[in-house]
């Protein structure tokens, strides 16, 4: 391990408070830390601190040692039908080894195929054999970490024929039968509801509650495609009132859930994200205010 | 009229998936048609949706390969950059879930598709432009300091290893890809260097987060290029064709910059 690293220390390894966080990105690692914002934890993409050593590791740490960490991955394809990627999975335990994160996150989804990565969150059908397939992959996933994973509900672009299952059912089921818990992506859910006409309400009130340890929220981008509007999911935006809404609902549904902001692309300054973060908190203070 | 069947099982449904991710980029292309029955159509055509993927991953592995070789980008242009990139990804499609990966055979790849013409000399640079990636995600390790060839025997000391710092990386080309890097990063204007100046031979090191790039005599970077693939002393300076006389300057300047960290002696028997 890099010495810089080890001798950057520990920070906060409670739980992810039930607040607002921040997802972070290589552009803020500066920021972050000579500002020291009032956000309640961060999220960071596993895959950008695979290396050995060097600044982006060291950047992490520094963060870390401010901030709870969550760590979420986008590389793992836990619903390929190919064998996992031994090497990735072994890349992903020693970030959790080296970072200590209070949640480590992934996605319903698989990434590869014929050897070949396509790097993109590819969707699955909502089939008995998918979710049979998945759960397994999230268990042996959990067991090579030694504790359980959050796993997140996509937004996709398509649905196949074959789905029975609804995405609500699908993952209560997977929750059932992989003890996993669940990252709901409340704009993942309103992107699927104008790309596949589904119905957010009922997602929202057929999601397993308990399971849902984080709640994403994102922007995304309206792109006329033939005759149709569609949401592309680019996290490249404010998020949106219907979002908001629906994040209000998922907060009835759920509880107040610590909640990331996540601005992956066209990444504003710091404090944009830092104040969409905040409103996030009004939103949480409201529903701990209905619960009490 | 009858419809193919759809995919019947997951793996089945998949690889028609990526067949389709893989194929012919036009729009309004022909798609699997047992891969389009699967997928709903609610007045949206299937392949419409398709093409979203294929657009998504296509860009994706474009995006990771430019923010690899930004120099290159520069130099060739946006246009001839993305028929390479297209030409790269049907030779070498991503093998990891980790991007960091994609650019990995490009310089291999650039050096057999552009031998024999006036662009040959962009496969050097590739190679320079990984090693900077690389110089970025190796592991840092404690230097030692020169002081400690003082304890070694003279006897020795030509079977002895120099174990340098994993972010080294030593860059030879008979074209002069120092002087291309330099002047064509974000802050430089971008000034064409003729291919034929002549070779310059680079060490790479990180230094305050950053790639240094260090031109140096042409024996020193093969004598040190020979030390890190592991060679001893006196293998270093035969395969390098340096002479003893060089030798102090070398070490004093590996030793100067922090990039040994460790001596490793002969292990008797070891010897071939």
């Amino acid at each position: 391990m890099n010495r810089d690293v080890r001798a950057a220390g520990r920070g906060p390894v409670g739980p992810i408070p039930v607040s607002a966080g921040i997802g972070l990105r290589s552009a803020h690692h500066e920021s972050l830390v000579r500002e020291r914002p009032a956000v309640g934890w961060i999220e960071a993409h596993t895959e950008n601190y695979f290396h050995d050593g060097g600044p982006q590791l060291l950047a992490l740490e520094r963060a870390r040692a401010l901030y709870p960490l969550s760590l979420h991955g986008v590389g793992l394809g836990l619903g390929s039908a190919a064998p996992l990627d031994r090497e990735h999975l072994r890349r992903v335990k020693r970030a959790i080894d080296r970072f200590e994160p209070a949640l480590v996150s992934e996605h319903a989804c698989w990434g590869q195929s014929g050897g070949e990565h396509f790097n993109d969150l590819l969707p699955l059908p909502q089939t008995e054999e998918a979710l049979r397939h998945l759960a397994s992959r999230v268990r042996e996933v959990q067991d090579v970490f030694g504790r359980q994973i959050l796993v997140e509900n996509l937004s996709s672009y398509l649905a196949f024929t074959s789905s029975h299952l609804t995405e609500w059912e699908f993952l209560s089921a997977l929750v059932e039968e992989s003890g996993c818990g669940l990252l709901l992506d409340v704009n993942n859910i309103f992107v699927n509801s104008v790309n596949l006409g589904s119905d957010p309400q009922k997602f929202i009130a057929g999601v397993p509650q308990h399971a849902v340890q984080e709640i994403h929220l994102a922007g995304h981008l309206r792109k006329q495609v033939g005759q149709r509007v569609l949401l592309i999911d680019d996290h490249g935006s404010a998020v949106c009132p219907d979002v908001w809404r629906l994040f209000e609902a998922a907060l009835r549904r759920c509880g107040p859930v610590p909640t990331l902001i996540e601005w992956d692309t066209d990444v504003p300054a710091l404090d944009v994200l830092v104040a969409e973060a905040a409103l996030a908190d009004q939103y949480l203070e409201r529903a701990r205010e209905l619960a009490a | 009229m009858n419809s193919p069947p759809e995919p019947t099982n997951l793996a089945e449904l998949q690889a028609r998936f990526a067949a389709a991710l893989r194929g012919p980029t036009r729009d309004g292309e022909a798609a699997d048609p047992a891969l389009i029955t699967g997928i709903v159509d609610d007045g949206l055509e299937p392949a419409a949706r398709l093409n979203l993927y294929r657009n998504n991953t296509r860009a994706m592995f474009f995006g990771a390969l430019e923010r690899g070789y930004p120099v290159i980008v520069r130099r060739v242009g946006d246009g001839y950059f993305q028929r390479l990139a297209a030409e790269y990804r049907d030779a070498h499609p991503s093998r990891s879930g980790d991007l960091h990966w994609i650019g990995e055979n490009f310089p291999a790849w650039l050096a057999v598709r552009l031998a024999g013409t006036e662009y040959a000399w962009l496969a050097d640079l590739a190679r320079l432009e990984w090693a900077c990636e690389e110089v970025l995600v190796a592991a840092d390790v404690p230097a030692i300091p020169i002081e400690a060839l003082g304890g070694v025997a003279p006897e020795v000391l030509p079977e002895m290893r120099l174990r340098l710092q994993p972010t080294l990386h030593c860059v030879s080309s008979a074209f002069p890809v120092w002087s291309v890097w330099r002047a064509n990063q974000p802050d430089q204007p971008g000034d064409a260097i003729a291919a034929d100046r002549g070779a310059e031979h680079v060490v790479i090191t990180r230094t305050d987060d950053r790639p240094v790039l260090h031109l140096r005599p042409e024996a020193e970077v093969r004598f040190i290029a020979a030390l890190a693939s592991g060679a001893c002393l006196q293998d270093a300076l035969e395969t390098s064709s340096s002479s003893v006389e060089d030798l102090p300057r070398a070490l004093a300047w590996l030793f100067q910059n922090g990039l040994v960290v460790a001596l490793e002696a002969p292990v008797p028997g070891e010897e071939e």
